[in-house]
Order: C-alpha cells, then structure tokens, then sequence
C-alpha cells in the first residue's frame, strides 16, 4: 500500500499547484485591495460590500440564479417524461436512444451555440427566451440520462407486486416509480443546476450584449476591466451559492431517500 | 372440500415455443398445493396465468364459479409472494406491508391494526421501522408474505420463494409456511423444482414436464405410485428398469422372475419397474436375491449410498507394452526425434480414416533441438499396405532427422454383446513409462492409448466406457507387458443403507414383491 501511495505523489503535486494555488489566490485577491506588493497586502472587504450594495449586481445574481432555476425546471419536465418512455423500450433500443441522446455533446459546445444564434434570430424573442432555449436545449442531455438510469435500474418485478398489491397503473407510478426515481433527478438537477447559473458562453452569444449573468460579470471584470480583486469575489461569491445548493441538494437527496 | 380454482385447456406459446400443453387442474378451497417440475417445464407460466401477469393462448381460467380471464391482476383477489420477494426499497416494513391497504385508503387505524396482526403471525413484531434492505433473506421473505396475506387474498401464489435461501432457514421457512397456511386458512399455491420442499409442505403435489401434467396426488401417493419413470426420477432417488409381465402378478426383469403386487398390467406387457434405494436390503451374497459388487460409497450423513453392480458390462482386455523409447539424435542439425511402435485397426485403413496426423499422434513421434524447443514433423512415408501386416513408418523433420518405427496392421476382435446391444474394441498399444508416470487421469489416457471405443448395436450411436481395469501402479511403473480392461457401465442398483461397505465388497441384494413398483411406460422420456 505504501508504494501505491508513492505514486500518487505527482498527482498531489499537480492538484496542489493548479487547483489549490489558484483557489487561494481567488481568496486573497478577493480580501485585499489592488495594488499589492509582493509580500504586502492590503486587507479589505470593499470588494464585497460593493457587490451586495450595488442593485446592478444583485440583479444579475438574481437574474443567473432565476434562469438557472426555470432551465432546471423545464429539463425536469421535460426530462421525465422522456426517460420514462425510454425505460419502456426494449434494452436494445434504449441503448441507441443513449447514443442519440449523447450525440449532441460531441460536437462543440461554443458551435452549437452559434448555430442557435442563427436559428434564434429569425424569431423576435426576448434575449432571456433565447438564453433560456439554449440552455435547455444544451443541458437537457444531462437531465434525461440521470433519470433514465434510475428508472433503468428498477426492478420489474416491483411494479409486478405493485399491481399484484391493488394498485392500477397511475397509482404504480406515484407510489412506486417516482419515488424511486428521485435519487436520479436529483443528481439531474446537480448536472443541470450548477452549471446554468454560471454558464457564461450561452447569454453571451445568445442573449446579446445587454443580457448579463454572473458568468459574465466575472469574465467582464477579469479580462475587460482589469479588476482582478473584484473579478476574484464574485467568484468566491459564486463558488458559495454552488456550495450552498450542492448541500441542500444533498440534503434532499437523504430526505428522499429515507422516505 | 369446495372446488376453487379450475384451468381448462390452457395453451401458452412464447415465440412459437409451446410451455403451456392444454393444462386441465382444478384446485380447492384451502389446499396447498405444489406445482413441482424442473425449470421450463411450465409451472411458473401457469402461476402468472393465474396472477393476471400473462394472459393465456386458448383456454379458461374458472375462479370461485366465474371466468377471470379479462380480468386485470389487480382487480383479482390474488396476491403473490415474488421469487425475489420484489419489496419496494423506498418504505420501511410497515409501508411495505401497508401497500395494498393504503391503495384501498382504509383508515389509519385500521391499517395499523391490520399490519401488526400480519406482524405477529411472521413473527416480525418491533420490525415496522426497519427499512427492508436492511433485513435478511427469511426476513424479507416474512414480510413479503405479510405484504400479500394482508390484503386477505383467497389464493396465495408463491412463485419459489425458499430458492434465495440456505437450507437451515430454508427448512426452517417451509415450516413456517405450513403454519401460516394452515392459521389463515387460505389456498396456497407454490411453484418449486425441489421435490423434498414439495414432499414437506403440500396437500397436493402437481408434478409437471414440458408443459403437461404427469401426475396429480397427495405426497404419498406420488412418492409411493408414481405414474411413470419421469415422476419416479423426479421424486425421491430410483432404480429403473424394463421388465415384462409373465403372469398378473409376476414380473421378469434382469434375467429373472419376481412376484408383485400390482395388477394393473396385462401379461406379455412392457412396463417400468421402480424399486426405491431404501427398499433394498444388504446382506451376504447367498442370502440376497440379487448378488454384485460394491462400486461407489458415497456418504450421505444419515446413510451410505451405494451403487452395487449386479451384472457387469461388455468388456474388452487389451495389452499394454510399455518400453523405454530411443531417441534418435542428428549431430548434423543438433536435433532429436523420438517414436513409439504402433498397432493400427485395419478396418481404420481401409476406409481411408488414417492421416499422416494420426500416425504422428499414435506413434506418439516428436522431435525437438537442443534448447527442448518442439520441432513439427513435417515428412511421414510409409510402405503401408491395406492387409494385416507389419510395416515400417518414417517420421522426419524438415532439417531431415528421421526415426523409423513398426507398424502393426492387425484385425482387432470386436466384443459384441447382443443382450446389452453394446460391442466394444480397443487395440494393444506400447507406450513408454514416462508417458504412464506423467499422466494427469491414466484411465482416459488409457482409452486414448488403446483407441477404446463402445457403440449401440443398433443405431452405432457412441456408448461411454466407464471402467478402466489394470493392475499396475502409474507411478512405479517398469518396462513390460500389462493387461488392460475396458468396460462398459453394466446393471447397477442405487441403495441406501446404514451400515458400512467398501468399493469392491461383493453383496447381496434383498428386496420384496412389495417393494416392486410397477409402472406404465412413459410416451416422452427426458
């Protein structure tokens, strides 16, 4: 055992200078004020009060955390249905419908998005309507495959019994097949969630320039503005909000499960 | 007792494969029945019938006076008990138990009463909290039948509930299951392949094959008169053989004339003649009716199984000549080559079944350099004519090292043994005692050695020799001629008994008319 973990030692020093290095980095950029010498900092936390005094910020908090709920909450609606007829296929089947599922996510993201630009601008749509489009249209992969695993994965013989028990088919899904799908949608949601409230390339090229999102204040402030420090607390920022809804998601995800 | 359950000709086909025959069954109020086969032979099929989970090709199914058959599983007043127990993972045992009450909104109250008496009679009592992936297999199997049983079906079906379990809890579950029939006093209906779990807990056993039913009895019965070889094979352990009745009452069979007690056959008719491993008796060779020669002890805790053979089987003795082999060396090329003297069957020449291959392969000729690495013979020639003879054979190497060996083309004598329709031959062979010493399994060498082979009179078809006879031991094996018998599987009879043999111990075997069962013979054999 010992050797094995000798051999790890490279990856820990990589880990150590391209993750951990940066992140402390965010947090000291994020707590001093520009301008720092080299061993000098100067302390603060105006990066942070200019963040949640200014409304233009807090909208756009906001605005990325709503977006990213409504594209969550349409790949679940959308998303269940469809895993569900695809549990019903024979496994044959439902292996190409994987493939095809997973073929969209071969091609470039940044490609695709210009493509829906294209398509979107033949349509008088409110750029929100156009972000929100893209995004379902890109993370609802994601959504379906999770929820199909779980369903997938299902026992036959428990909606057998189910019927055995009483129960029609309505009743069997509520009572049985949703419920034990729940593990599946909520790691959809994790899939789906967190990468909507910080995507930045999809408002970007699809909401046009007055649609911002928390994504792209930090690109603005890091590589437009210069302003590294401020750039580095909405980041830190940002990071929380992901940790935050990774707990409680968690969270529900246990609750669910005890039932 | 009143009549429940009725299948009438039932026929089911899955992708043009038959497994249901046209079923005729009727089944009463408060039995417990077995449906016992082994696997596809329909049983489960005709359980899921009944369930409402398939839905049968021709045919009705008849319950409690009205035909079901459009009515949907769970509109009937059946419930199952799964092969995998199917609990739902996502509740805890109350809920689990609490399934069918809660679809039909019963009260809370009454929901709770109803499962803690279900409770109490699997002996489940403090579990409702436990979450059931938490439980043991008897205990997920309690509950599982707590989860049916509340729903106060008419008919309970369990589709082999006990396979998931060891044998101590297994023994233990059909004990309780007894019980638990016999308390809620419902029809139960199990479908199993293991005939003892059958014997144990049934009223009735169905006992079916291929999708038909062979036999329909209490244990009893189909212990004691099974109705053919397939139910006698598949129930308790047997001795089958053919006889002939010579008179009402008197049976002939291996040679000789029994009395019986059973006079169902009509004299000059073939029949099956059954007699239980734990019907026959040892005792000294004079006083059984039967003498032979103990071939296998197999301890079976509370007994011995023996299997005795009375009559040998077709045999054919060969000569074994085991000499030190000769390499030949070629210093020209640094390579070695070496080669056995061989007996060929001229019946093998004539039709042309020799290749140079199989020359290689009975000659047992092999060449290889200094470094032990094999060479391929490449060159055979031989002077070979299609008459007994002996003849020369040259073996050589690309590199040209050669080795030259006799041939001996010989008439070999084939035993044909016309009252077992068996013939069998096997030709002497040379080997070299490293050969014998290096062997992994010397009896099947042997046969490979020898070329034995056993085939039907009749339809030529290949017949296994089961016993290899020598008197040498492999690993202190020296230069010089050896006998070597091989033989066929003769008459041998299966008995239990208690007290100790050893293989080679010659007996007697004793048996009475009574112990002499008489069956007609069975149209499919599987």
């Amino acid at each position: 055992m010992k050797s094995f973990f000798r051999m790890s030692y490279p990856y820990l020093l990589w880990i150590a200078l391209f993750i951990v290095a940066p992140m402390i980095m965010i947090l000291l950029y994020a707590l001093t004020r520009s301008g720092n010498g080299l061993l000098t900092f100067q302390f603060t936390l105006e990066n942070f009060t200019k963040f949640f005094n200014d409304a233009t910020f807090m909208r756009v908090l906001f605005t990325s955390l709503r977006i990213a709920l409504l594209t969550t909450v349409f790949c679940i609606l959308i998303g269940y249905p469809a895993a569900l007829f695809m549990a019903s296929l024979p496994e044959r089947k439902q292996t190409t419908m994987v493939l095809l599922l997973t073929l969209p996510m071969w091609i470039n993201m940044l490609l695709k998005t210009y493509a829906w630009r294209g398509i979107l601008m033949n349509f008088d749509l409110e750029s929100e309507a156009r972000v929100f489009i893209g995004m379902v249209y890109d993370f609802l992969p994601y959504m379906i495959i999770q929820i199909h695993t779980a369903i997938a994965k299902m026992d036959r013989d428990l909606l057998t019994a189910a019927y055995d028990l009483g129960a029609n088919r309505w009743k069997t899904f509520l009572k049985v097949t949703l419920p034990l799908s729940v593990p599946g949608i909520i790691s959809g949601i994790t899939l789906v969630f967190l990468p909507a409230v910080s995507s930045f390339v999809i408002p970007k090229l699809l909401g046009g320039g007055d649609y911002v999102l928390i994504g792209n204040l930090i690109e603005i402030y890091f590589l437009n503005a210069g302003d590294w420090n401020f750039g580095s607390a909405i980041s830190l920022i940002m990071a929380l909000i992901i940790i935050a809804s990774m707990w409680a998601t968690k969270k529900l995800d246990r609750n669910a499960q005890e039932g | 007792m009143r009549k429940l359950i009725e299948f009438r000709n039932i026929v089911k086909s899955f992708d043009g494969q038959v497994v249901l025959k046209g079923v005729n069954l009727n089944i009463n109020e408060n039995e417990f029945v077995t449906l016992l086969g082994p696997s596809g032979c329909g049983k489960t099929t005709l359980l899921r019938i009944l369930g409402g989970f398939l839905e049968q090709d021709e045919g009705t199914v008849i319950f409690d006076g009205e035909c079901i058959d459009r009515v949907p599983p769970y509109k009937r007043e059946i419930n199952t008990v799964f092969q995998r127990y199917a609990l739902f993972p996502h509740m805890n045992v109350f809920e689990n138990i609490a399934f069918g009450l809660r679809i039909k909104k019963l009260g809370n109250d009454i929901i709770s009463q109803k499962v803690n008496r279900m409770l109490s009679l699997v002996n489940l009592e403090g579990y409702e909290k436990r979450r059931v992936t938490q439980l043991s297999g008897g205990q997920q199997q309690r509950v599982a039948i707590a989860r049916a049983l509340v729903n106060e079906p008419n008919v309970l079906l369990l589709d082999e509930p006990l396979g998931a379990l060891d044998l101590k809890l297994r023994k233990e579950m059909q004990r309780e299951l007894k019980r638990i029939q016999q308390e809620v006093g419902i029809t139960f209906i199990f479908v199993t392949h293991d005939q003892e779990e059958a014997l144990t807990m049934s009223d009735k056993i169905v006992v079916m094959n291929a999708g038909e039913i062979e036999q329909i009895g209490t244990p009893l019965e189909i212990y004691n008169e099974p109705a053919n070889a397939y139910v006698a094979r598949f129930i308790g352990e047997s001795n089958i053989v053919t006889g002939e009745m010579k008179t009402e009452t008197r049976i002939r069979f291996d040679d000789r004339d029994f009395d019986c007690r059973d006079y169902r056959f009509r004299p000059g008719e073939l029949v099956d003649v059954l007699i239980r491993p734990e019907d026959i008796g040892i005792v000294k060779p004079k006083e059984g009716i039967m003498r032979g020669e103990v071939k296998s002890v197999v301890f079976k805790g509370v007994h011995y199984e023996l299997m005795v053979e009375t009559k040998t089987g077709t045999s054919k003795t060969v000569k074994m000549n085991v000499v030190t082999q000769h390499d030949m060396a070629n210093p020209a090329t640094q390579e070695k080559i070496s080669a056995n003297d061989f007996y060929v069957d001229l019946d093998d020449l004539v039709n042309g079944e020799m290749t140079d291959q199989d020359f290689i392969r009975i000659a047992n000729a092999q060449a290889w350099d200094e470094g032990e690495r094999d060479i391929s013979l490449t060159r055979v020639t031989h002077d070979i004519e299609n008459k007994p003879g002996v003849y020369n054979i040259t073996f050589g190497t690309e590199k040209k090292t050669e080795i030259t060996v006799k041939v001996y083309v010989i008439h070999p004598e084939y035993v044909e043994d016309p009252r077992h329709n068996i013939g069998i031959t096997a030709l002497d062979f040379f080997i070299t005692p490293d050969e014998i010493r290096e062997s992994m399994a010397i009896s099947t060498d042997l046969k490979t050695w020898a070329s034995a082979e056993a085939w039907n009179l009749q339809d030529d078809s290949p017949v296994d020799i089961t016993d290899v006879k020598f008197d040498f031991d492999p690993a202190e094996i020296t230069e010089g001629s050896y006998e070597i018998t091989f033989a066929t599987r003769g008459r041998e009879y299966k008995v239990e008994t208690t007290s100790r043999h050893e293989e080679g111990d010659k007996v007697g075997l004793l048996f009475g008319p009574e112990d002499i069962h008489l069956m007609r013979k069975a149209v499919h054999e599987t």
